[in-house]
């Protein structure tokens, strides 16, 4: 039996998993965590299968495709994109899952984790393989099912329900705009066939949407006195969609929220299942989106503004959880910007922001892991009360910095030798300065080299605030047990070599993605339709000094780092006060959190609903009156015929009687 | 054979004497008396109509209707007594708690 016909049970296996932990679980040791294991364990094998094989033979991709209703149809699609993120989401839920049995191993609700977790997976795996943009959209609304129950895990907490509340709302902005543009996409579909679908087309199947690009992009509406070309419209709520989902500027507010969950929680939410679902709908329909003008730069500004925005707000943080939640963002934004810089490169850029999505997956899991080993310690989550972990915990010292260096992309340009986050992160910066030099429009690549500044200080205040130095409050730390560690190490290999390992094999892989027996796209006669000018050249023959920029400015970020926090010969207590009006901004998130829930949610939403509902409820008030008023005068005057004399209630039926007769009489009369 | 015209007349004459007694009286002895005149008149008419025809049906209503004036009869007064024994008397105009 051929390895592509067991595909479905990619997701199908950590879906049963759900059910079965949900039910079994409390009469397993740990919660069941064996369940969902094995099943994720199962998932990976054949993911990694399928991978090595469409490895062998790039351009004969796994397509299954079976009618679910009418026009629409179910369907699995693993082309060199979808498996490579395949493998990477099963094999990093793999590895929290068994971080995870460590770590909840306190918790009493162990088995719902665990089942909840396996549906995370499950979903996630989901709308990695599908086939066709509505099953995409239904496992992406499970996705955020799921990490709506993950955040708000310890309900019992309000901060944490209030979390889980926010991060579901939020990111349902980005699905209603996700799902106008399905809708739009459908209806445009629908119009070019003039409503006649022939048999067996499967309207919502990426094939077809890719065939009708040129037809949907000739389609125009006029918004605000624009003519606004369909495809851009489609692509920009699909974008709005990813926004919601990947956290990307203005939408990212839930995302530091979301570590009221456990921290493997954040680990499975910002490495492998959730915010990566993103930029992954954004590289999968990649070819409307050059096709459409202006949208892929929309992409690229908005990730370029998060990569920044983000990391100033990482600066500040003092809870660990928090500064690696930022620094998500910040990277997503990397990996935006770069999907946006296909304005500049055309089909690179998906194998490069994909590259930086697989790597930061790597390190990013690894720092949430690390900083979760360290919580369970220590105790705590602030910053300011660790110091001098590293000499308690040594192999989570270890493996943080690792993960740390990967984030601030230390390597030697022009060689093999780096860690993983600097082979990935450095095409995007240096697309961004080829997009600089095409378009005169510096602000990305300014975005992202200044941002890579404050990362890299940002990353190593955490490191040496938190493992170096003397405690600065007392803690019984203790290194974890080796359920927690040997993940770690795992992912500490990877975030350190699998950069060099695949950094030219993994862009080669992912060109295939359009080019293969599902699809056949001519990525450049799209960039022209969308009016994109693609480089004649690619990237490294930038001046020395480009290609050396992000290391040096890596450096740069340590140094400074380490002088203020590791030696603390800087003094920041001037700059670091609430007196300071920058410090004061940035710790307070821009205000955007407090324009967000107390003028947006309670000012606008709340008081303005309650106003509607009020005003509706007098509307039927007064309604539901009236119609009662009107019978109850009825009644009054009726009621006066009963006189309670009997005498009248004879007169009564003998005049109506009488009545009768004569009525009858004169009936009998006509006929 | 006595013609049919005299029953008629007679039945008429017993059902007004009832109705009006009915309209006229306020004691409720004496309204259900006046109940039964008319129930008894209406039954002169079925049996008077029953002969004429050579038809028994008329005749089975008849009894019908006398064992229900008799069950109507029993219920009646006893309704009639357990007012008298709460209000010591059977004026029925008074007997109007249930009015508006």
């Amino acid at each position: 039996m051929a390895i592509e016909n067991m595909a479905f049970l990619i997701p199908v296996l950590p879906a049963l998993a759900f059910v079965l932990t949900f039910f079994l679980g409390k009469k397993l040791p740990n919660g069941g965590a064996i369940i969902p294991i094995i099943a994720i364990f199962t998932s990976f094998v054949i993911s990694l299968l399928i991978t090595m094989n469409l490895l062998q033979n790039p351009g004969q991709v796994v397509s299954q495709s079976y009618n679910w209703f009418a026009i629409l149809n179910v369907g699995i699609l693993i082309d060199p994109l979808a498996a490579v993120m395949l493998s990477m989401v099963s094999f990093v839920s793999l590895l929290i899952h068994i971080y995870a049995v460590g770590y909840m191993s306190h918790d009493k609700a162990q088995p719902r984790y665990f089942a909840e977790t396996a549906l995370f997976t499950a979903a996630m795996l989901g709308v990695v393989l599908s086939d066709n943009i509505l099953q995409f959209f239904v496992c992406w609304e499970l996705v955020g099912l799921c990490s709506y129950l993950l955040i708000g895990f310890w309900f019992e907490k309000p901060s944490a329900a209030s979390a889980a509340k926010k991060a579901f709302l939020t990111t349902r902005v980005g699905d209603v705009m996700f799902l106008a543009g399905i809708i739009l996409l459908f209806a445009d579909i629908f119009k070019i066939f003039n409503g006649s679908i022939p048999q067996g087309v499967y309207v919502l199947r990426f094939d077809e949407i890719f065939s009708h690009i040129p037809e949907i992009a000739a389609l125009n509406t006029q918004i605000f006195g624009f003519e606004v070309s369909h495809l851009t419209l489609i692509t920009l709520l699909f974008f709005g969609g990813a926004v919601g989902k990947s956290g990307q500027f203005p939408l990212h507010v839930w995302l530091p929220d979301a570590m009221e969950g456990p921290t493997t929680v954040s680990a499975l939410i910002h490495a492998a299942t959730m915010v990566t679902a993103g930029v992954y709908l954004v590289a999968r329909t990649f070819p409307m989106f050059i096709a459409a003008p202006y949208s892929l730069l929309i992409v690229a500004y908005i990730g370029a503004f998060t990569a920044l925005f983000a990391a100033t707000m990482g600066l500040v943080m003092n809870d660990i959880k928090r500064i690696l939640a930022y620094s998500t963002i910040s990277q997503l934004g990397y990996m935006m910007l770069g999907l946006g810089m296909g304005a500049v490169i055309g089909i690179t850029a998906v194998g490069d922001s994909l590259f930086h999505l697989i790597n930061h997956a790597f390190f990013k899991a690894l720092l949430f892991l690390c900083a979760g080993s360290v919580i369970h310690a220590v105790g705590t989550q602030d910053i300011r009360q660790m110091g001098g972990v590293g000499k308690v915990m040594p192999i989570t010292f270890a493996t943080m910095l690792i993960a740390s260096l990967a984030l601030a992309g230390f390597g030697i340009p022009g060689t093999s030798i780096g860690v993983s986050g600097f082979f990935s992160k450095d095409p995007i910066i240096e697309a961004a300065y080829l997009f600089g030099e095409s378009t005169e429009n510096w602000f990305p690549y300014l975005f992202s080299i200044v941002a890579a500044l404050l990362t890299s200080i940002y990353i190593f205040r955490l490191i040496f605030m938190t493992f170096t130095g003397k405690p600065r409050t007392s803690y019984g730390g203790h290194e974890s047990p080796a359920v927690m560690t040997v993940p770690l190490i795992i992912l500490g290999l990877l975030a350190l070599v699998f950069g060099a390992l695949t950094k030219t094999s993994f862009g080669n892989f992912l060109k295939e993605t359009f080019g293969n027996n599902f699809v056949s796209i001519d990525i450049h006669a799209l960039a022209e339709m969308g009016e994109y000018h693609l480089a004649s050249h690619g990237s490294g023959s930038e001046p020395l000094i480009i290609l050396w920029m992000p290391v040096i400015v890596a450096f740069a970020g340590l140094l400074i780092s380490y002088l203020i926090y590791g030696m603390r010969i800087l003094d920041m207590s001037s700059i670091v006060s609430r007196n300071n009006p920058i410090y004061k901004l940035l710790y307070n998130r821009y205000y955007q959190n407090a324009i967000y829930t107390e003028f947006l949610a309670v000012k606008v939403v709340y008081e303005g609903l309650s106003l509607a509902g009020r005003s509706i409820d007098r509307g039927f008030d007064w309604l539901v009156n009236f119609i009662g008023h009107i019978f109850m005068e009825l009644a009054d005057g009726l009621r006066q015929l009963q006189t309670g004399v009997v005498q009248n209630y004879a007169t009564a039926v003998i005049t109506g009687v009488s009545l009768l007769v004569i009525l009858l009489k004169l009936i009998m009369e006509v006929f | 054979m006595i013609p049919l015209f005299y029953y008629l007349a007679l039945s008429a004459i017993i059902f007004s004497i009832g109705l009006f007694g009915f309209m006229t009286q306020r004691s409720g002895i004496r309204m259900l008396m006046c109940v039964e005149l008319m129930l008894n008149a209406a039954n002169i008419n079925l049996v008077a109509f029953s002969s004429y025809n050579a038809d028994l049906t008329g005749q089975v209503f008849a009894l019908y209707s006398i064992a229900l004036a008799a069950a109507e009869a029993a219920i009646g007064f006893a309704i009639l007594m357990s007012i008298y024994r709460v209000r010591d008397m059977i004026n029925l105009d008074k007997i109007n708690v249930l009015r508006w």
